[in-house]
């Protein structure tokens, strides 16, 4: 006999074991070089999903401001139209030759004529 | 002994090295996609992006507005040329199938001949005939509602009259190329015009903007100033028919006359006979008609230069009001002979009044003597001609805003050995210069009002395109120009005069101030004085306690029996100085 018992024994293995005599790894998942690839593409399209979508708003309002423009247009030419109207029916000739003009009764003005 | 097996040819790739083979191709793909790309944007980034512009980039101008003008009626402002949007209607033949059913469609439409449609519409060899201008809006929908290939209209801006052929030559037109022709239009193009503004914009295949664009830029239009003249609309409209009337009473070929403000110098009607119709104006076969003669005919003036005479002889103290002369009915001048008209008598002694009155050609001589001390002399040449062009303003255009004024004719005093001294004995009463209305009526005005001369103007305010309105002051060229003793001496004379001329009716002058002078001018034809054509002409005022307006009528050649100047350009005066105080344009005396 050495004189170390069986449990000395094991109880010195296991002390060995709790040195970190084993190393445990850390289990680690990482992409490879395709994945990020397909990732980055992936990226890359949904970012250009969202500047087609933004220029796409953009334009419709585009065409919502044309809209507005020509809307805008064609009320100024109706304004027009309307001062051109409003105009003639009160021009002179219009006046003069109205039924009105025509039912006043001139009189010999005495004011200016010496006595 | 077998030799080792040195050929791996056949080994089975493992599945690393498959990946690493596609990957490397990939990136042999990817690096072919980069160099290209790099070659087509950076390399030929100038040329590509300029082809792309070519087709989506579009350039637009954007029309300025043309400013409207207005003129004054009771205290306000009335717009008298507007501008309204016709269609020039067009077509291309090529596409056109049943020429002859369209033009009946298309006449059926907008009026005129089918025939001469159909003509225009099968013209294959052409890809654009015009079948109408001047279409309105609802002409216009109607015929492209009826969707024939090949038909289409262009909108453009047109100028419209409201008032018709009122003031037309004082307005002038808008030619088809948007330039304004004569009259205000002409003068004040720059301002009525404004500036186009422009867009830049990438458009959709139709042509729309689209937003999204940085290239996109957009400079406005800036809109024409508008203008309110002074022409006062009832006065202009009155003028007119009693111009016209006389003129053609009288047969007269061309009649123009005025009416200004003789404290402002503003215009507030003038007119010619015979006028236009300026939306029409492009029916007028002659040309002279788009003239205002009022500015830009000047003609010699006749006796109405006796009233300038003397108020210049008075103003330097040449004679005094209330002097007398002898005067001998002819002075023979350089070995021609000047006389009077055998109504006025023979020699005798004569005064202001009877010189005005009776239009002595012989007084105005001597008020010229006068001038140069007792004869017509160097001294008397330099100081009438600094009368005529420093205080009369004459032989240079007065600025009015009208196109093609005419700064007249003024000989000068230097003696070139070609009978000065008869040029200028004739410049006296009105013959060997040429004048225009307008100047006559500026320079009577300057005496009147005290002696200052004001610019002579048809505008009154500039609104700009924000609405800013600036109103335009009177603006006085020469300050003391004349004495105010001179005006006051000269008031009197005129009205002297008038009243000896028997007007219809006659002026009551307790309640309102009225004098004139007539004028009737020899015609020149062939450089001899006619005896059997003349200008009749008046200048004259009106108004309460003191002058408010000078009235200046021309009236060429006209068929009368008696001196031109009172048979045809007197009664021109006399009907208007009684508009102007029937209309209460004048203030009486209290």
């Amino acid at each position: 006999m050495n004189g170390r018992s069986p449990v000395r024994a094991s109880r010195a293995r296991f002390n060995g074991r709790s040195q970190n005599t084993v190393s445990f790894r850390t289990q680690t998942r990482a992409f490879g070089p395709v994945s990020n690839t397909i990732i980055l593409i992936v990226l890359a399209c949904l970012l250009g999903l969202l500047y087609l979508t933004q220029v796409t708003k953009a334009n419709a309002y585009g065409y919502q401001i044309n809209d507005l423009k020509d809307h805008k247009s064609a009320l100024k030419l109706e304004n027009e139209n309307l001062k051109v109207a409003a105009a003639r029916l009160q021009s002179l000739d219009r006046v003069q030759n109205s039924a009105q003009a025509k039912a006043l009764v001139a009189t010999t003005p005495s004011d200016t004529v010496a006595n | 002994m077998a030799l080792p097996n040195t050929n791996t040819a056949h080994a089975p790739l493992t599945s690393v090295q498959r990946v690493r083979i596609w990957y490397g191709f990939l990136l042999l793909i990817i690096a072919i996609f980069v160099v290209r790309l790099f070659y087509v944007q950076v390399i030929r980034y100038d040329h590509y992006k300029h082809a792309a512009l070519s087709d989506q980039l579009k350039q637009y101008e954007i029309p300025a507005s043309r400013g409207i003008i207005s003129a004054q009626e009771g205290g306000q402002a009335v717009p008298i040329v507007l501008n309204i949007q016709l269609y020039t209607l067009y077509a291309d033949p090529t596409f056109i199938k049943n020429p002859d059913t369209v033009a009946v469609k298309i006449a059926g439409i907008i009026g005129g001949k089918a025939q001469t449609y159909s003509d225009l519409l099968k013209m294959k060899k052409l890809r654009y005939v015009i079948l109408a201008k001047k279409i309105t809006a609802e002409q216009q929908a109607k015929i492209l509602a009826l969707k024939y290939p090949g038909v289409g209209a262009q909108a453009q801006n047109y100028r419209t009259y409201p008032q018709g052929a009122l003031a037309a030559q004082e307005l002038g037109f808008v030619s088809d190329s948007g330039k304004g022709e004569y009259g205000v239009e002409q003068a004040l193009n720059k301002q009525l015009a404004g500036t186009p503004g422009e867009l830049k914009a990438i458009t959709d295949i139709s042509g729309v903007p689209l937003a999204a664009s940085r290239d996109n830029t957009e400079t406005p239009a800036t809109n024409g100033t508008d203008i309110n003249l002074t022409l006062d609309l009832s006065m202009q409209q009155q003028l007119e028919n009693i111009l016209k009337a006389a003129a053609q009473k009288t047969k007269t070929q061309h009649a123009s006359a005025l009416i200004m403000d003789v404290n402002t110098g503003a215009i507030k009607a003038m007119a010619n006979f015979p006028t236009y119709d300026p939306s029409k104006y492009y029916d007028v076969s002659d040309g002279s008609v788009f003239q205002n003669g009022a500015v830009s005919d000047p003609i010699e003036p006749g006796s109405i230069m006796k009233s300038l005479t003397t108020a210049a002889g008075l103003d330097m103290g040449a004679f005094s009001p209330g002097v007398t002369y002898y005067d001998p009915a002819k002075w023979v001048v350089d070995g021609f002979t000047i006389k009077n008209i055998e109504e006025d008598g023979g020699a005798g002694t004569k005064s202001l009044y009877d010189l005005l009155n009776l239009s002595l050609n012989t007084g105005a001589t001597w008020e010229l003597m006068q001038m140069g001390g007792g004869e017509i002399n160097t001294k008397a040449r330099n100081t009438w001609y600094d009368y005529l062009t420093n205080h009369f303003m004459f032989g240079k255009e007065t600025g009015v805003e009208q196109g093609y004024e005419s700064p007249g004719v003024v000989t000068g005093p230097k003696d070139t050995g070609s009978a000065i001294n008869l040029t200028y004995a004739e410049t006296s009463f009105g013959q060997a210069i040429q004048t225009t209305p307008i100047q006559m009526a500026g320079a009577l005005s300057a005496v009147l009002n005290g002696g200052t001369y004001y610019q002579p103007r048809l505008v009154d305010s500039y609104t700009d395109a924000n609405g800013k309105t600036t109103m335009v002051a009177p603006k006085a060229l020469r300050t003391n120009d004349f004495k105010p003793s001179t005006g006051e001496a000269l008031i009197p004379m005129l009205q002297y005069s008038i009243q000896h001329h028997n007007p219809q009716p006659a002026f009551d002058q307790n309640r309102y101030t009225v004098g004139g002078k007539t004028g009737t001018a020899q015609l020149a034809v062939n450089g001899i004085y006619s005896a059997t054509e003349f200008n009749g002409t008046y200048l004259g005022f009106v108004g309460g306690e003191k002058p408010q307006y000078v009235i200046c009528v021309y009236m060429q050649k006209p068929k009368v029996d008696y001196y031109a100047g009172t048979a045809a350009a007197q009664p021109v005066f006399v009907s208007l100085a009684h508009m102007l105080i029937d209309s209460s344009f004048v203030t009486p005396k209290h």
